[in-house]
């Protein structure tokens, strides 16, 4: 099946991306800037970014804490979303906190917390954990308020307990829900990441790139960037595709409006 | 077969079995209040008394809003009552429970499994051997005219299709009474027609004790022993109707039959009367 136009189709994303580099790499000659690298200075600089032992502990320090505080966020807010939308007291419980936490930008809270906990990997993690936990929460909870009454009732008349039902029930109705919120948690565990290394500089990939914006290591900054969007963007088509994986069972309408897989 | 009437106690059941049919549900006094808003409440049933016997065929028929699928839930222990009580066998229904199995019209299948995994549902919850649970759940599968189908997911099914999974998810786990909340009322004319033949083909082979709810009166006199008819606002039984129509029952012999004719018209003549907006959906 490679008819021209879905050949187009499928080549339509590199050559957005070749577009994106000539057109980066047109402005910065004509610019002729030190601040702003051509773009083939950049992609030189990636590989002995990659290449330094240094930097890639630190970017794999980075990943490590993303992984850490996504993963719990993940653990903790699941359930806690399915609960909230299955109880009305568990919600109107939750619902003032969460009101007031979610338009904080979690690294706004950084300061303090550094202050408690000082500037290491819980800090980070913690920041990341609180960045990632309100959309898996609200999606969690509008995808368990979204569950058909009468499933529940089928699930009740076969024996299943109220907590067998949360579990068994709906908690699969309730996935492709959920995992539209962690797939854009994961978007935010990356930006929290580079966010709290740019707050607390001490290891990570955003030390790096704020290390090297302070030195005028220009390229290096770029090439940075670019790293770290390439992270975000491989991260997303791997969940993109566990994610499509998991609910293929589900009716269409869930299906991502965007996808890179 | 005894029925506790609303109104009229002048209606007596023709005998046609001699063996007594024992209740296995019993309402009694029944009353259901909604809160509508803040100010008003809502009457949605008012004092339902019916006695439902083993092995009967009961359709509770009425215009939308009579609060016929409420008596249901009700039955179904899917909803208290505000007052009064329904019984199962004697005891006072307070959950929902594997001896009444509901199929709604909704389908309210599990997305996430394969028809096979719906159907075997009941079964492992019960308790059954994963293998035991297969045979069985197989067996209705090909019984509701599905085999084949097995792998399929509920989103690749029919309407029509997805009907007779509920029905044999609901039958694998054996509740001794159905409960049908207008399952074919979602289905073109056509496809309903044939879910209702294969209803009473397979209820005739073990007649399990149904309550169907319907708007339809063609379909509650082709299926039914017993038909109870309401009114709304509030709820109320306004009729308990006999269908004295023989057993096994084909539609094309039945629709071409006066006795059935007769009901049919006698009912609809009813249905309108107590439908004052008149609009018989």
């Amino acid at each position: 099946m490679t008819s021209p136009s879905a050949l187009a189709r499928r080549a339509a994303p590199m050559f957005a991306c070749i577009g994106l580099l000539a057109v980066w790499q047109v402005a910065s000659l004509a610019l002729k800037n030190d601040s702003f690298p051509t773009a083939i200075e950049a992609i030189r600089a990636i590989p002995d970014i990659l290449g330094d032992k240094e930097s890639l502990i630190n970017i794999l320090a980075s990943l490590r804490r993303m992984a850490i505080g996504f993963g719990i966020a993940v653990l903790v807010s699941i359930p806690l979303g399915l609960l909230m939308g299955r109880s009305r007291a568990v919600a109107a419980f939750f619902n003032p906190l969460l009101m007031v936490i979610y338009p904080v930008p979690k690294a706004a809270l950084m300061p303090i917390i550094m202050l408690w906990l000082g500037v290491g990997d819980i800090t980070k993690t913690l920041v990341i954990f609180l960045g990632v936990s309100l959309p898996v929460i609200y999606h969690s909870f509008e995808g368990a308020k979204a569950v058909e009454e009468k499933m529940l009732w089928s699930g009740a008349a076969m024996g299943l307990s109220p907590l067998q039902r949360l579990v068994r029930i709906v908690l699969p109705a309730a996935l492709p829900e959920i995992l539209t919120g962690c797939r854009t948690g994961l978007v935010l565990a990356l930006i929290t990441m580079i966010t709290s290394e740019m707050i607390a500089r001490q290891s990570g990939a955003g030390n790096i790139l704020f290390n090297a914006l302070d030195m005028g290591q220009y390229d290096t900054v770029y090439a940075m960037i670019i790293i770290v969007g390439a992270m975000g963007i491989c991260l997303d088509a791997v969940f993109e595709r566990v994610r499509a994986r998991l609910v293929r069972w589900s009716e269409p309408q869930f299906d991502m409006p965007l996808s890179f897989s | 077969m005894k029925v506790v009437p609303s109104r009229s106690s002048e209606w007596v059941r023709p005998v046609t079995s001699q063996k007594p049919a024992s209740a296995i549900i019993e309402i009694d006094r029944v009353s259901q209040v909604f809160q509508t808003s803040a100010r008003k409440d809502h009457l949605a049933l008012s004092n339902i008394s019916l006695t439902i016997e083993e092995g009967a065929f009961v359709s509770i028929l009425g215009p939308s809003g009579c609060g016929k699928s409420t008596l249901l839930y009700i039955v179904g222990g899917f909803v208290n009552p505000t007052s009064g009580a329904a019984k199962m066998k004697g005891q006072a229904i307070t959950g929902p429970g594997p001896d009444r199995g509901p199929v709604f019209q909704e389908f309210a299948l599990f997305p996430w499994k394969t028809v096979l995994g719906n159907v075997m549902y009941g079964p492992r919850q019960q308790g059954v051997r994963v293998a035991e649970a297969e045979a069985q759940s197989r067996a209705l599968i090909e019984m509701v005219g599905l085999k084949g189908y097995e792998s399929f997911y509920p989103k690749e099914l029919s309407g029509g299709m997805k009907q007779r999974v509920a029905l044999a998810r609901t039958l694998a786990y054996h509740p001794e009474v159905l409960l049908m909340d207008e399952p074919f009322g979602a289905l073109d004319a056509h496809t309903r027609t044939r879910l209702q033949n294969d209803l009473l083909n397979i209820w005739e082979r073990d007649r399990k004790t149904v309550l169907f709810v319907t708007h339809s009166v063609d379909e509650a006199v082709f299926l039914s022993d017993k038909v109870v008819m309401m009114s709304k606002s509030p709820g109320r039984i306004r009729e308990v109707i006999d269908i004295d129509l023989p057993r096994p029952r084909r539609r094309n012999e039945l629709l071409l039959d006066p006795r059935y004719q007769k009901y049919v018209v006698d009912i609809e003549r009813m249905f309108d009367e107590v439908d004052e907006t008149g609009s018989v959906s």
